[in-house]
């Protein structure tokens, strides 16, 4: 995301990079389609997590050792977590499978549609001359605070935002 | 060295938001009454740094990250006196409908900031997260009204459908810098030229698609306008009327300079998503504006309608269309806001928003009456109010590039949309009222609302300076274009 040098695909002859790619692939892949076809909400927390996992997996293998990290800590530490807290907290047994409405063949559509089209232009983009290379973690930390210490600074603003935001929000209905 | 100066409007600006928050906690009860005193002098004082240190400036921070630059320099003005006039229309309505004055007033200038940072920002990723920044607050403002069920449906759509299209806009940028290596538009045009951009094709398209989707969602371009009426009728009025106005006129800075600095090279590549998009979102938004009888609900469709017309001026992509866009903006907006200041005095003393409140209202209260005409007759684009002029400008601009079936559908679309604001007015001045008591507003709100009418007319008689400053933006813009 913040880093402007980190990138890499396969380059075609690792096979070791290769294998794990694959296996990490499915792994991903798995998990995403466990997601989308659980029936229960907590499986689907859980199966997400196999995904994210598999996703940091990924980075690792980019050399984007800061990003997997990251992700590791904030996706699979946090978000997941708030995921359960936000089930437990709301009165999910009332809605014990997830329900579908009549939309669904169209989404269904418009889904494979956009995979077609994603995974052509993925296929026809000309990545070949990209070379995998790793980033010092002091070389990120510098440019996130001179040359991109715009967004930085944005992002802490937004964050305190979307705090403040809860609690007016929560609050709201409180005193209701 | 980076020169700090340049960025005094945005830190002053962020100071009064902090202060506006910590005042909010110290202030007794009964004396929140001041803070949007607080919040509009404190604006006029932004207003005043940025002018006297920012004008005529043409600069760039972090190597074209943040730029400074006439261009950003209107619309940061825009915003700002924009923000002052929603504090001004606000007070009333936070005052007897708002439960949390402080944190209302501190994130509508967060949101300011926002604004102020998309129209300066030169590259993808600043754009993005001050996009977000600007989402943020609307969420919070939109859910903020005290009536519980509607104004939190409006809330969670809004949050729901715009972390969507969030999600579109940040694969769109990744899939640019993925194809480019750059996510500044400077940058990326010098790629794109060099590359002559054929081995990049579908990808590159498909980013482009994507960020437009992402920004079509803020502006509710069909077909990412679904939101729009739900959200507009469930705010609470004054932020119905900042979202008519605000997130739209900064999402089109920053897609008027990312089309004209970043992608112009490939213009004949994406051009014809944008027709397509311009001329479904006219059509649909004033055809379905016909059947609404809730007045938020109507001018959300006639909102959506409006940002068709903004849409053709993109498509042509001439100095002259822009100067059109943002003529456009300035008088939509001037006319918007008085539009929904009338909605706001009406609902405070009647508790009505729907089109068969307003019957009789020329009885009740000729002035308010009088004004909600002017700002409709404005809207539909009749002579002598701001709509006229702004509309004539960006319409013979567009037609200028040879797009006359396109200036033909919207001529065609205005016609229909002088048809349901005429009922309105007919409404007011021909149907009886169920209720003939007469209606007395605060001086206050009057003064307001005469300033918002004289600017209407302003705009549509005397443009002439406005349109001298318009020019001078849309041409920094086109400078950058080697």
């Amino acid at each position: 995301m913040g880093s402007t040098q980190e990138s890499g695909t396969e380059g075609g002859v690792l096979t070791e990079s290769l294998v794990v790619f694959l296996i990490i692939s499915v792994v991903c892949v798995a998990g995403g389609l466990g997601v989308v076809f659980s029936r229960n909400v907590i499986h689907a927390t859980f199966l997400l997590l196999v995904s994210l996992m598999g996703v940091a997996g990924i980075f690792l293998l980019l050399l984007a050792e800061f990003l997997a990290l990251v992700q590791v800590l904030i996706y699979g530490g946090a978000i997941t977590i708030v995921v359960l807290f936000v089930i437990m907290l709301t009165k999910s047994d009332e809605f014990e499978s997830l329900v579908d409405n009549s939309q669904k063949p169209l989404a269904f559509l418009i889904s494979i549609g956009l995979f077609v089209v994603m995974t052509v232009a993925a296929i026809a983009a000309d990545n070949g001359n990209t070379v995998r290379a790793s980033l010092k973690f002091s070389d990120l930390g510098h440019s996130l605070f001179t040359d991109w210490a715009i967004p930085f600074e944005v992002a802490s603003l937004v964050l305190l935002v979307a705090l403040i935001g809860a609690i007016v929000i929560s609050k709201q209905g409180e005193e209701e | 060295m980076t020169n700090f100066w340049l960025f005094i409007p945005e830190f002053t600006i962020t100071a009064l938001a902090f202060g506006v928050i910590g005042a909010d906690l110290f202030l007794a009860r009964e004396n929140k009454k001041y803070l949007p005193w607080i919040s509009s002098i404190g604006l006029i004082v932004v207003l005043g740094i940025a002018l006297n240190y920012l004008l005529g400036k043409q600069e760039n921070l972090y190597g074209g990250l943040f730029l400074i630059d006439d261009f950003s320099m209107f619309f940061k003005v825009f915003f700002l006196i924009l923000g002052l006039l929603v504090v001004l229309i606000s007070s009333e309505y936070v005052k007897n409908h708002i439960k949390h004055p402080g944190e209302y007033y501190g994130i509508l200038i967060f949101s300011i900031l926002a604004m102020m940072l998309m129209a300066a920002s030169g590259e993808l990723l600043t754009a993005y997260i001050s996009l977000e920044l600007l989402s943020f607050c609307l969420y919070v403002l939109v859910a903020s009204g005290r009536y519980g069920e509607k104004s939190t449906e409006a809330g969670v759509k809004y949050i729901l459908l715009g972390a969507v299209a969030s999600a579109f806009m940040l694969y769109g940028i990744s899939q640019i810098y993925g194809l480019v290596g750059t996510t500044k538009f400077a940058d990326m045009n010098l790629v794109l030229v060099a590359e002559n951009s054929s081995a990049l094709d579908l990808g590159l398209i498909m980013g482009i698609v994507f960020i437009i989707g992402g920004l079509a969602f803020k502006i509710a371009a069909v077909p990412f306008h679904m939101w729009a009426p739900d959200v507009y009728e469930g705010a609470p009025t004054p932020i119905t009327a900042y979202l008519a106005v605000g997130s739209k006129a900064a999402a089109f800075a920053l897609i008027l300079r990312m089309m004209s600095s970043g992608f112009i090279s490939i213009m004949e590549d994406w051009q014809m998503v944008i027709i397509v998009i311009a001329a479904l979102t006219m059509t649909l938004g004033n055809l379905v504006a016909l059947a609404q009888n809730n007045i938020k609900r109507l001018l959300a469709y006639s909102s959506i309608g409006h940002v068709g017309y903004l849409l053709m001026g993109v498509v042509a992509m001439t100095p002259l269309a822009f100067d059109g866009i943002m003529l456009h903006l300035v008088g939509y907006g001037v006319t918007n806001l008085a539009c929904f200041m009338c909605i706001i005095m009406l609902y405070n003393s009647t508790g009505r928003d729907d089109v068969a409140g307003y019957a009789g209202l020329a009885d009740r209260s000729p002035f308010l009456a009088m004004s909600m005409a002017v700002a409709l007759f404005s809207l539909a684009g009749l002579p002598f109010f701001a709509g006229f002029t702004t509309k004539f400008y960006l319409f013979t601009a567009v037609a200028n590039e040879g797009l006359i079936w396109l200036v033909g559908l919207a001529i065609l679309n205005s016609l229909i949309s002088l048809y349901y604001y005429l009922m309105v007015i007919k409404s007011m001045y021909i149907d009886p009222s169920e209720d003939t008591t007469v209606l007395v507003f605060s001086r206050y709100s009057l003064s307001v609302l005469g300033i918002l009418v004289v600017f209407i007319f302003l705009v549509g008689v005397y443009p002439g300076p406005l349109v001298e400053l318009i020019q001078e933006a849309s041409q920094s813009l086109f400078s950058y274009i080697p």
